[in-house]
């Protein structure tokens, strides 16, 4: 755990990895010297069994980061409080460093996609998440971590840029930032962007998370579906965003997840990356 | 609120979600080339229909997933109809009870209602299996249950050893939390055992009565056969009686003699059997007549 870069003084806790359930009982028997883990935080609400005896379990023995993906803080629908009374809770519970979600949204009018929707980058929509940003922040006592999404549509309405967008509103929201390189990847494929673009408006004295992981390259499009090592490419992103802001990496997997030490070492070969060929 | 008749009207933020949820998740109409784009653009290698179609299918792609983690052997016994019908119920099933909770752990807890109706969509031969399906769709939504319910300390054998044989029929036995019990007529427990433990997907039995126990132990998920004579105690138990008030029932029914000779000699092994198991975290004595 490294001195904090970021203006919310959170820790950088090194290399992490995202827990999932096929490597429960490796972890539980063998203790891995992984330096931290972020759960996916809806795998653990609704649930009073399983899940959260094990959870309990991996929290004795490691930092825990909580990500979310329906917080819908982009949605139009009220914010749903008993999710986020559910979330604090959860957070108590596991004494998570910090708690991250998506900018994005997943459903209108009661009904939801369970999906990360993109949101239409203009004005209304910036103040409208600014302020239900601030609203959850309230409510956790923490600052929230937004995530940049992987997209595979923009807006006709669109009015600024995806990294413009961002960095207004975690400047108006005054919240963290979930930097995931994959998603910088993906949508710079998906719209015609450069990758360079968007690092370069990024307020990485706001960036407490780093996101790393596979994809799926169509040819015609890619999508983000956690599944297979990182290519070099995004590895590349990767360090360079770490040597902006020095923040937690954590590799996501999420199909197809080989053993625990297939996935461990994938992780661990962000540290190829982190510093330049020179050394710098 | 269909997406052509939003797209004239889409200006505010809210109305381009109405308009986008609905092309997501209604008919194929609804997200028709030309309305699409109106609200997205091409990029640069696909129409803008065509990147929005990457929405369209991980809607329901994503949703069966959820389904088919829920309903494996369901899955693979509708096989037997083609093997697209557990595809086709299942987006009959998105569409008549889509999601309204953020989380996916109770999407799939309509299904065994769902197949009983049987409105499954075009799934040729599903009327026949309509009772089977949602039977075994009860026994596996159980499973979800029973590993989600509330951790409690189960009943330490001890306990049981401690009490007095005069207090026996002033027992009221708690039981867990994750402990569940069904009657079927279907043997779908053993249909469950074919396809998960001995890999086939067997015939589609002929109904046969049976009772079964689901239950978790030690974070374990388990099922266990139950005999009519267990399910004559077990069932009052559950319901909150005593086990005099449960055995004085047993009596009354004029129950076959049978069932009250195996409920006479073996009703100590069960105990011993199902507090082994966890079926129950305490014992309260009812007052004294």
């Amino acid at each position: 755990m490294s001195r904090p870069r970021n203006r919310f003084s959170l820790p950088n806790l090194g290399i992490g990895l995202g827990l999932r359930t096929v490597h429960y009982a490796h972890i539980l028997e063998h203790a891995p010297p992984v330096e931290w883990f972020e759960i996916l935080s809806e795998n653990y609400m609704q649930t009073k069994g399983r899940p959260l005896h094990f959870l309990d379990r991996v929290a004795e023995r490691y930092p825990i980061a909580m990500h979310g993906v329906s917080l819908s803080i982009g949605g139009t629908d009220p914010l749903d409080r008993a999710y986020l009374a559910e979330l604090k809770t959860l957070r108590d519970r596991t004494k998570a460093l910090w708690v991250s979600d998506h900018l994005c949204w997943t459903g209108v009018a009661g009904k939801n996609t369970h999906d990360l929707l993109p949101m239409p980058y203009t004005e209304e929509s910036l103040h409208h998440t600014a302020a239900r940003i601030r609203q959850v922040q309230d409510v956790l006592g923490a600052p929230l971590a937004l995530e940049n999404p992987s997209t595979y549509v923009e807006h006709a309405g669109n009015t600024m840029k995806e990294w413009d967008f961002l960095a207004a509103l975690a400047k108006e929201a005054d919240c963290a930032l979930l930097l995931d390189v994959n998603n910088i990847y993906v949508s710079a494929y998906n719209h015609g962007f450069e990758p360079a673009d968007y690092l370069a408006a990024i307020p990485f004295d706001r960036v407490v998370q780093l996101h790393v992981s596979g994809h799926t390259n169509h040819g015609t499009h890619i999508v983000d579906t956690h599944i297979g090592p990182v290519i070099d490419p995004v590895w590349e992103l990767l360090g360079e965003a770490f040597r902006k802001t020095g923040a937690s990496i954590l590799l996501e997997w999420d199909a197809s997840i080989p053993s625990f030490e297939e996935t461990h070492a994938d992780a661990l070969r962000a540290n190829d990356f982190l510093v330049t060929k020179a050394g710098a | 609120m269909t997406a052509a008749k939003t797209a004239k009207s889409a200006k505010s933020l809210r109305d381009v979600q109405l308009w986008m949820v609905s092309a997501i998740t209604g008919p194929e109409a609804d997200a028709s080339a030309t309305d699409v784009a109106r609200y997205v653009t091409a990029g640069p290698r696909l129409s803008a229909a065509d990147r929005f179609s990457i929405y369209r299918s991980g809607y329901h792609a994503r949703l069966v997933e959820c389904l088919l983690d829920d309903y494996p052997v369901l899955a693979a016994m509708l096989g037997r109809l083609g093997d697209d019908a557990f595809d086709t119920l299942c987006r009959a099933y998105v569409d008549r009870h889509p999601s309204a909770s953020p989380n996916l752990n109770g999407f799939g807890r309509h299904m065994a209602s769902f197949c009983r109706e049987g409105k499954v969509g075009r799934v040729p031969g599903f009327d026949a299996l309509r009772v089977f399906a949602s039977e075994l769709a009860t026994l596996e939504w159980s499973l979800v249950e029973v590993l989600h319910a509330e951790t409690a300390a189960p009943l330490e054998i001890a306990a049981l050893q401690a009490l007095p044989p005069e207090a026996w029929a002033r027992a009221r036995f708690i039981t867990n939390p994750a402990l569940h019990v069904f009657r079927f007529e279907y043997p779908v427990n053993a249909v469950f055992i074919a396809n998960r433990i001995e890999e086939i997907v067997p015939e589609v039995p002929a109904p046969s009565p049976n009772a079964v126990a689901v239950y978790r132990k030690d974070m374990q998920l388990w099922r266990m056969d139950l005999t009519p004579a267990m399910l004559g105690v077990l069932e009052p138990l559950l319901a909150g009686k005593t086990l005099g008030e449960a055995l004085e029932a047993i009596e009354a029914a004029a129950a076959d003699p049978e069932i009250l000779a195996q409920t006479g000699a073996n009703l100590m092994v069960w105990f011993r059997e199902w507090v082994d198991a966890g079926f129950f975290t305490r014992i309260e004595l009812s007052p004294e007549p």
